[in-house]
């Protein structure tokens, strides 16, 4: 597709014997909110990881506006870094520094702009997440929904034009969590931007999402639009939707561990 | 059989270490000249030497002083059978420029700071800064490693002179108290003692020291996975790795120095 603003081919990532992200291919294209969905363990994390360009796939591409991310010269890494902004999921605020330091930081080591312009800028980004009077708080002294949206006014300090983010509304109440999820809808609205969400949230998933990629075990089971996505028939997505746990099975081998430690082997 | 796997993998592992901090230690040179001219970069540096530095000061004068007068204590008793008490003089003063100073000074830093690089860096790649950092296109090596090592490099020289001169100082309580020699005269023989040769080569050894806590601290840091427990590992590993190196070190340039004066 002409206009994807990142497309995964084939990723598959395995750590040893396990493969973490089974053959995945996804294409996000400009402008759209994606959420990838999936349960604990389903790989999300991991294939965000991937299209950031932290890790080295076993094998497959991702490519950032055409630009293999995995094998492209330092400059154009750079160069497409300066245009993503990542909001992880513990915020990784620099602990050393103060709110207004970690948002200033990539304008300042960045950009050739003067003091006085990174520091209005600065306060702008985060007069636009709401934390303009928490400017000069340490990341220490923020709540855990206040350092999310400092994080994300770190990401989009140099005006990205993807934006990434890790699990946004864990561990926060619903309603910062629903505030986080109109500053997503707002920073895709106001600036047009490609954004990508980590999560596990149904609620906020259908908020904000264009479109929804559902993971399951490393594969990738859907990408549908939220209409699409609410009507499916596939079997995990109605489990995931209907909230329907996984029965505990007891392999035999379990069972026959169980009668030893209680001294019955042989008996049954 | 056993035995020779073990021992091959070990030096293997040796090898892929040191290889690994020369790699770090080459990156870190590469980034310094883009480090030298970034104020963001000096001001780190700077908070740094108050901490590797200004803070050690009373830690490497008081530990100078305690080894500078068991040093002449020792050499001492045995000179005395000889009546050659003022060669502890000559032995307190060669003794710290070439050895002591600089050895004693960078077992004290590695203890305070190369634990501190190796803590302050793992806590940041579990709490994903280091990440945050690549993901804004910067480099954590220049970030953080380099302003650490700009301020090692100019602090631990200036420590080792702090404890040479606390080291000698501590040899003239020792004169004054057994022999009453005062101290304008104690310090006129010392000068005529000491070579500036040997108070250089002492410095360079620092420097050589210091690139070597700054690296292993780092690097130590920087391989932290998993959780908190990881970051304690690598702090223990951090100190234990750069004392072994550094006296490793020791011994090679000290070995050096020995067969060059020679001619």
């Amino acid at each position: 597709m002409a206009d994807a603003m990142i497309s995964v081919d084939g990723l598959t990532v395995e750590y040893g014997s396990n493969r973490v992200l089974d053959n995945v291919s996804l294409e996000i294209e400009r402008g759209e909110i994606m959420v990838l969905l999936g349960g604990s363990g389903s790989g999300k994390t991991t294939l965000m990881r991937h299209i950031i360009g932290l890790e080295q796939p076993t094998s497959g591409t991702v490519k950032i506006r055409g630009v293999d991310i995995n094998h492209c010269s330092r400059k154009d890494l750079r160069a497409i870094r300066c245009t993503m902004g990542v909001a992880f999921q513990e915020a990784a605020l620099f602990n050393s520094m103060s709110v207004r330091e970690n948002v200033g930081l990539p304008l300042h080591e960045l950009t050739t702009l003067s003091d006085s312009i990174i520091e209005i800028m600065t306060y702008m980004k985060l007069a636009a997440v709401g934390l303009g009077e928490a400017i000069d708080r340490m990341p220490q002294e923020l709540s855990g929904g206040m350092k999310k949206r400092a994080a994300v006014a770190r990401a989009t300090a140099l005006d990205p034009e993807i934006l990434l983010f890790d699990e946004p509304s864990a561990g926060l109440d619903p309603i910062v969590a629903a505030g986080l999820d109109d500053l997503i809808l707002f920073l895709k609205h106001a600036f047009h931007m490609t954004i990508v969400v980590v999560s596990h949230e149904l609620a906020s998933a259908f908020k904000i999402a264009d479109r929804i990629a559902m993971l399951y075990r490393g594969s990738l089971i859907a990408v549908e639009n939220k209409e699409a996505f609410k009507a499916s028939t596939h079997p995990r997505i109605r489990q995931f939707l209907d909230r329907i746990a996984d029965p505990i099975t007891e392999s035999a081998a379990a069972r026959d561990h169980l009668s030893q430690l209680a001294g019955l082997a042989g008996a049954s | 059989m056993n035995m020779l796997e073990s021992i091959g993998a070990g030096v293997i592992n040796g090898l892929a270490y040191v290889g690994g901090l020369t790699l770090q230690f080459w990156s870190g040179l590469r980034a310094s000249p883009r480090a030298l001219v970034k104020r963001g970069r000096w001001r780190a540096a700077m908070r740094q030497m108050a901490m590797i530095g200004v803070e050690g000061v009373p830690i490497v004068a008081v530990m100078s002083i305690c080894t500078g007068f068991i040093l002449a204590m020792q050499t001492g008793s045995e000179l005395r059978k000889f009546g050659a008490l003022q060669y502890v003089m000559d032995v307190v003063a060669v003794g710290f420029t070439r050895e002591a100073g600089p050895l004693l000074t960078a077992l004290i830093v590695c203890g305070r700071s190369g634990s501190a690089f190796s803590s302050e860096i793992g806590t940041m790649v579990v709490t994903n800064e280091i990440d945050a950092l690549k993901t804004m296109a910067l480099d954590p090596i220049e970030i953080v490693m380099v302003p650490k090592y700009i301020a090692a490099c100019i602090v631990i020289p200036c420590l080792t002179i702090v404890s040479n001169t606390a080291g000698i100082l501590a040899g003239a309580a020792f004169m004054f108290i057994t022999t009453r020699i005062t101290l304008p005269m104690y310090l006129r023989y010392i000068f005529n003692a000491i070579d500036m040769r040997d108070v250089f080569t002492g410095l360079l050894k620092s420097l050589i020291f210091a690139a070597i806590i700054v690296n292993v601290g780092c690097m130590e840091g920087f391989r932290v996975r998993g959780g908190p427990e990881a970051v304690g590992r690598s702090t223990t590993s951090a100190v234990v790795k750069s004392i072994s190196l550094v006296i490793l070190a020791d011994v090679f340039f000290t070995a050096i120095f020995y067969l060059v004066r020679k001619d």
